[in-house]
């Protein structure tokens, strides 16, 4: 489904992977978690080729590419195993909330339009924008523009669809509503690879979790396993650090 | 000298001048259009950095902003005919009104590239990712996402640039094309009142810049209502 092989990529000389091995299976729901630098988005953007690794194999869905004689070709039809979600939603700022959801149909699907329109309409509902076909994204609130770029995704209805920190940009008042659209399809059986910073979501929506640093999977398990009785020193120092914060932030939202 | 001030002349002059609107227009509508295509196409030469094209779009650009329009007029009305005379094309005899349109269009695709090089840049990169990520090629990631959006970006400069344009074009008589300025010129030959030629020419420019104001700032309204946020609805 999803396969990895000895990927590896560089910023100036400055390595960021080195040497990614994985393999997902159909429907599974993989998340990656690790201290900022850690690698992890750009791995998941090495997944479309958004970031071309240096070396090794990526394929997805039955797409497979070599990355060091990779063509434009190739990476055009893996780009089009997948679908992604933004950090900053990267909504089509001149098209309308449906015609975001329709374009890809159109172009890359082949849809007539009226097809296109009627499947994304139905997309819309499911993510609760049923009302809002006609805004523009700079109308809608980050929440709603994150459901947007779901059903933007889920559209063309890729092998995988990429998350990188769909809820980091937004308020934290509106990172409710976008979580519980994820976890509605994750339990659809959609393969799902997640980069995320929410540790409760997480624990809750992943069948496996990924624990980088420094450019490698440190550890992988399942959230009991990782959350509960992680192994490696490395994963047991960040999710502690990470769960002072949390404790810190319950306490603050008791106090008040 | 001229003869003593008549204002009631204008208003017999402006519709003698303004039969030759016509003119001007047609000067600036062609300039403009080459203007953009050149514009582009230098553009994309910049951006991509095309090898030995890109210098010579660096070196064309400065060469228009860094010289009078007057005196590029003159260097493509005396120089292009010199040059085509190497290689045995004749067009000394060829209308003055396409030696204007030639150089106006120069002008304009120098300052219609740089306006478009700085708005295609201006364009968030992460619109051009969100392009591939749904599986667009890079002509239509440029077309149907970028492009647009730089259109928009560019429109208040390059309407500024059209209305500089529109003014420009009252130089075409120096080298013998009858628009309005020309007619002007041969108007203050026959009746010596050149104030009021001048004034009324003052007028029509005045009214037709407005005109264009006008109309480009409903344009610009047009292209720009995905930008305006309404408060009410955001929730």
């Amino acid at each position: 489904m999803i396969y990895l092989k000895d990927i590896k990529k560089s910023f100036n000389q400055q390595p960021v992977l080195k040497g990614i091995n994985l393999k997902i299976g159909k429907g599974e729901v993989v998340t990656i978690l690790g201290p900022s630098g850690s690698g992890k988005t750009t791995l998941l953007r090495c997944l479309n080729f958004l970031e071309k690794p240096d070396e090794g194999i990526v394929q997805v869905g039955d797409v497979q590419v070599e990355s060091k004689k990779a063509t434009k070709r190739e990476i055009l039809s893996l780009r089009r195993q997948s679908a992604m979600v933004f950090q900053h939603y990267n909504l089509f700022a001149h098209k309308t909330v449906l015609e975001n959801v329709m374009e890809g149909l159109i172009v890359t699907k082949k849809y007539k339009k009226a097809e296109a329109k009627r499947e994304s309409e139905l997309l819309l509902e499911k993510v609760g924008l049923g009302d809002k076909h006609n805004y523009f994204p700079s109308q809608l609130s980050g929440g709603q523009q994150q459901r947007v770029g779901i059903a933007r995704a889920l559209a063309l209805n890729p092998e995988v669809i990429l998350f990188d920190e769909p809820t980091s940009a937004l308020d934290p008042e509106l990172v409710g509503e976008v979580l519980s659209v994820i976890k509605a399809i994750a339990q659809e059986g959609i393969t799902m690879v997640i980069v995320t910073h929410e540790m409760s979501f997480a624990k809750e929506v992943s069948d496996r979790v990924l624990f980088m640093d420094r450019g490698v999977i440190v550890e992988e398990g399942s959230p009991l396993e990782i959350f509960n009785a992680p192994k490696e020193e490395r994963t047991r120092q960040f999710l502690n650090r990470i769960s002072r914060d949390f404790s810190v932030s319950f306490l603050e939202e008791r106090a008040n | 000298m001229g003869k003593a001030f008549d204002p009631s002349l204008i208003v017999d002059f402006i519709p003698t001048l303004i039969y030759y609107l016509g003119v001007t227009l047609q000067i600036l509508a062609a300039s403009v259009l080459l203007g953009m295509v050149i514009g582009i196409a230098a553009a994309i030469l910049r951006l991509f950095r095309i090898p030995v094209l890109n210098q010579f779009v660096i070196l064309y650009i400065s060469f228009i902003r860094g010289t009078p329009i007057l005196i590029q007029l003159f260097l493509v009305f005396y120089g292009l005919p010199a040059i085509l005379l190497f290689i045995n094309i004749d067009i000394s005899r060829m209308d003055a009104l396409y030696f204007v349109i030639i150089t106006y269009a120069l002008s304009n695709g120098a300052h219609f590239a740089e306006i478009f090089r700085g708005a295609i840049k201006a364009v968030d990169y992460g619109q051009t990712e969100a392009a591939y990520s749904v599986g667009m090629n890079n002509s239509q990631s440029f077309f149907r996402i970028v492009l647009p959006q730089a259109i928009r970006i560019a429109f208040p400069n390059i309407a500024n640039s059209i209305i500089g344009s529109l003014k420009d074009t009252s130089l075409a008589f120096t080298i013998g094309v009858m628009d309005m300025m020309g007619r002007g010129e041969t108007l203050i030959a026959a009746t010596a009142h050149a104030l009021e030629v001048y004034l009324s020419l003052a007028v029509i420019y005045y009214a037709v810049v407005l005109l264009f104001e006008k109309i480009f700032r409903l344009y610009e309204n047009r292209i720009n209502r995905h930008q305006t946020v309404d408060v009410s609805v955001t929730g």
